[in-house]
């Protein structure tokens, strides 16, 4: 380990921003002069909503100033405003919660109604055991159809019940395959280009991994998986599916062949976003709880915008994955209220996580003349404990000094988790970005931890004893039930299923390994090229870009209601 | 054989801060005069001077079960007395505070018999039979391991320790339970809880920079003792780190 001289420091920004006025490096301040919880335009906003509320439906509701620990409102400190990191976009904190934040929701809607198809078990089916005549002709009239009835819409009785279309106008289906000329015969409203959606390289080898087989990109409507759940998804698609093979290719409804149909549509040709979890975390498919982080991050698409910026391409793994691990997924699936937030959103705001990993950018190039702008399995070191204690040992030093030096940052990230979840996903990164081993990253993680518990004597919270405290043994293990390649870990791995501030940063750290070496996807080439989709809602290429607009009111997303109900 | 513990790495102040809180055989420097009285006021458990409520009849009054471990460990006085659990919570600026929550879970753990501590980042709180803790939280409060104005008893709403300070030296409390007075000296106003004292209880004068950089038991590049300036302490956390990693992958002796 030895300091590198970073001028470039990412966050200051942010903190000059955030406490305008003040001297960002000194180690005093005022207090208790703020005004309150009435200093944020946001919890005033919320105050005057309420008094509305009160008087429609006469119960009491929000009264900071009254219900915070007895009559002491929030807001003896200043209220800090945050960046969403490298956005621009400033914003409160309140913003940040997955309830006031339409892009977060949506980002989340997107994944759970999704869920990809092949195509080849049923066109065999059609072929061989009915003998139809399949052809991109009859492919096309079949995804007319089935974009008439994925939303909700009759295909084949008479007298039914059907959606409305503006109620459900996020519903569609695209198809994608690795045969060009194949792709070439199917109208382009319906085809995820590989060819125009990612670099020609990117494109060739995932052509080459799907080959002449095709698939659908399924999206159910965002309403229905809300109002069901994750598991509705493959349900409600394979019946659509069903019903539209039965138009398109003149089936009678009940013949036996359908039968074959339905089991691909429903379970031998599906892809989930999600596995389906134990009974004590009892939850279906397509729920966060089941995303392993390798098929993470091949949703988020960022490495398409920055093929050469490995640590940017994580950093949107990290934003994206603590909102959906952290905030929805412990936050409130697994435990409720609001305290979640504030764990996550240390990770993707004020740029710090990213001034960071990118330190360790400059370290890997500055000790092992490691190019993180050009990625490839060319350069990419070997995964020795060596280098990973030493990359791990010098990020940690100095995000702990950063700390240190600017008080302000440290009372930005106010709490150890967020320190420490910070602190061990820019270390985990480095490792993981320069050996192209997301375990190498995990073990990494689990240095920094160690190193900071014993530097500050604190850490993060209870949980924070359990898991990081005994990471270093597991990190590279892979006997069963206690040991796994990162890119099969997920959200409930045995020791990862309870702590908030990891989940997110551990799927960051196993994209990155694959973004260090530049390789075209993660986990899945089907789930990459779905998510590449620009027809969907949110733009997986951007998230924390997203969830910035999210804040601020910009997103609009889908849910729409005011169709089927009275006017405000 | 006796077994001579090493209580930690490192050759810094810091290191050393450390290895003298948790060593019992070091006697902890008495800064400060607090009274018991004034003690029981701030934890804020019961009234000065009331009986101590009871979880269970004393210990001598009660049939014990025939058990080879209750032979073996010898009663603590609040548990021979039944008194109830409750606690005491300290929140410790980052600044250089003396103690810090693992280092205090530490030292307790070498030091106080019958005790259960929970270490976070921004608190860390021991729970003990009443009689007991009261005991404790004096040699606490009275010794090198306090300072009135960074470290603070806060049973809730702890939020502070990573803040900048007060402009007078305070660690930030959004509760105000403690204050400096104009004569210099700290004054619990409320109990660690943050209910109203009757009165003032006075907890001493803030401890200079000084004094302070030569106790504390946080390395802090700013303010104290840069972490990476211990190579022997970071080395000892690298070891350990990769050990732990060659077991969990491959168990077996090399």
């Amino acid at each position: 380990m030895a300091k590198i001289e970073r001028a470039q420091k990412l966050f200051l920004d942010s903190l000059n921003e955030k406490f305008s006025g003040q001297d960002i490096e000194s180690e005093k301040t005022t207090f208790y002069n703020f005004n309150g919880v009435r200093q944020s335009p946001r919890k005033r906003e919320f105050m005057k909503a309420t008094e509305a509320i009160e008087k429609s439906r006469g119960i009491s509701m929000y009264d900071p100033e009254r219900c915070h620990l007895g009559g002491i409102p929030m807001g003896q400190r200043q209220l800090m405003t945050y960046q969403v990191s490298q956005s621009g976009v400033y914003c409160e904190g309140d913003d940040l919660h997955f309830v006031n934040n339409a892009a977060m929701q949506q980002f989340w809607d997107d994944i759970r109604r999704t869920v990809i198809v092949g195509m080849d078990m049923a066109h065999a089916t059609l072929q061989k055991r009915l003998g139809k005549e399949v052809t991109p002709e009859t492919i096309n009239e079949y995804l007319h159809i089935l974009n008439h009835a994925m939303p909700g819409a009759a295909v084949v009785q008479e007298h039914m019940v059907e959606t409305h279309p503006g109620l459900v106008d996020d519903c569609y289906v695209k198809v994608f395959t690795g045969d060009d000329e194949l792709a070439d015969d199917i109208e382009k409203q319906f085809l995820i280009d590989v060819n125009k959606l990612f670099t020609e390289d990117a494109a060739e080898e995932l052509k080459k991994e799907v080959g002449t087989s095709m698939y659908q990109a399924i999206h159910i409507p965002s309403i229905v998986s809300r109002t069901c759940d994750g598991g509705t998804t493959s349900r409600w698609s394979a019946m659509q599916i069903g019903m539209s093979f039965i138009a398109a290719y003149r089936m009678c409804a009940g013949e036996a062949a359908v039968a074959d149909l339905s089991y691909a549509a429903k379970h031998a040709g599906v892809v989930q976003m999600a596995s389906i979890l134990p009974a004590r975390r009892a939850r279906g498919p397509n729920e966060p709880g089941g995303i392993k982080f390798g098929l993470f991050g091949d949703i988020i698409q960022a490495d398409r915008k920055h093929p050469n910026d490995p640590a940017r391409a994580s950093l949107e793994v990290v934003g994206a994955g603590v909102m959906l691990f952290d905030q929805i997924w412990l936050g409130s699936y697994m435990s409720g209220g609001v305290g979640f937030t504030q764990y996550a959103t240390a990770a993707y705001t004020d740029n710090i996580l990213d001034e960071f990993t990118y330190y360790g950018m400059d370290y890997l190039k500055d000790k092992y003349n490691f190019d993180y702008t050009a990625p490839s399995p060319d350069q990419i070191l070997e995964p020795t404990q060596d280098l990973v204690n030493d990359l791990a040992t010098e990020v940690n030093l100095n995000a702990m000094e950063q700390y240190e030096q600017f008080p302000t940052m440290m009372e930005d990230h106010f709490g150890g988790s967020q320190r420490a979840g910070v602190m061990a996903a820019a270390c985990g990164l480095t490792c993981s970005i320069s050996t192209g081993n997301s375990n190498a990253g995990l073990n990494g993680w689990y240095l920094s931890m160690l190193m900071h518990k014993e530097g500050w004597s604190r850490l993060g919270f209870f949980g924070y004893d359990l898991q990081d405290q005994c990471g270093s043994a597991n990190s590279l293990a892979m006997d069963g039930d206690r040991g796994l390649m990162g890119e099969l870990r997920g959200p409930n791995y045995p020791n990862y299923a309870m702590n908030v501030g990891h989940q997110g940063e551990y799927a960051a750290i196993v994209s990155g390994a694959h973004y260090g070496r530049g390789d075209e996807f993660c986990y899945s080439p089907l789930v990459k090229i779905t998510f590449a989709d620009p027809s969907l809602k949110f733009d997986f290429s951007d998230p924390r870009r997203e969830f910035a607009r999210g804040a601020i009111r910009e997103f609009m997303p889908a849910g729409e209601r005011s169709l089927i109900i009275p006017a405000r | 054989m006796a077994y001579t513990p090493q209580y930690g790495p490192g050759t810094s102040i810091v290191a050393e801060n450390r290895r003298n809180q948790m060593n019992p055989n070091h006697d902890l420097e008495k800064i400060r005069d607090v009274t018991d009285e004034d003690i029981v006021m701030v934890l804020g458990h019961r009234a000065p001077g009331s009986a101590y409520p009871t979880a269970h009849p004393p210990l001598a009054e009660q049939q014990e079960p025939d058990c080879p471990m209750r032979k073996l460990v010898t009663p603590t006085e609040g548990a021979k007395a039944g008194d109830r659990v409750r606690y005491v919570q300290f929140a410790d600026s980052m600044f250089n505070a003396p103690s810090q929550p693992y280092q205090r879970t530490y030292a307790e753990m070498y030091r106080f018999r019958g005790i259960d501590p929970g270490t976070l980042s921004g608190r860390q709180i021991v729970e003990c039979r009443e009689r007991d803790l009261e005991q404790y939280a004096k040699l606490l409060v009275e010794t090198e391991m306090f300072d009135p104005a960074l470290v603070s008893m806060r049973g809730a709403t702890v939020h502070g320790h990573s803040l900048r300070l007060s402009e007078d030296g305070m660690q930030f409390d959004m509760l105000q339970r403690c204050v400096l007075s104009d004569d210099g000296v700290v004054k619990y106003v409320k109990d660690q809880i943050g209910v109203p004292l009757d009165r003032e209880v006075a907890v001493g004068k803030p401890m200079d920079e000084e004094w302070l950089k030569a106790h504390s038991t946080i390395f802090h590049s700013l303010v104290g003792t840069a972490y990476r300036d211990d190579k022997e302490y970071v080395e000892y956390i690298v070891r350990v780190h990769t050990l732990r990693t060659k077991y969990g992958f491959m168990p077996k002796e090399e």
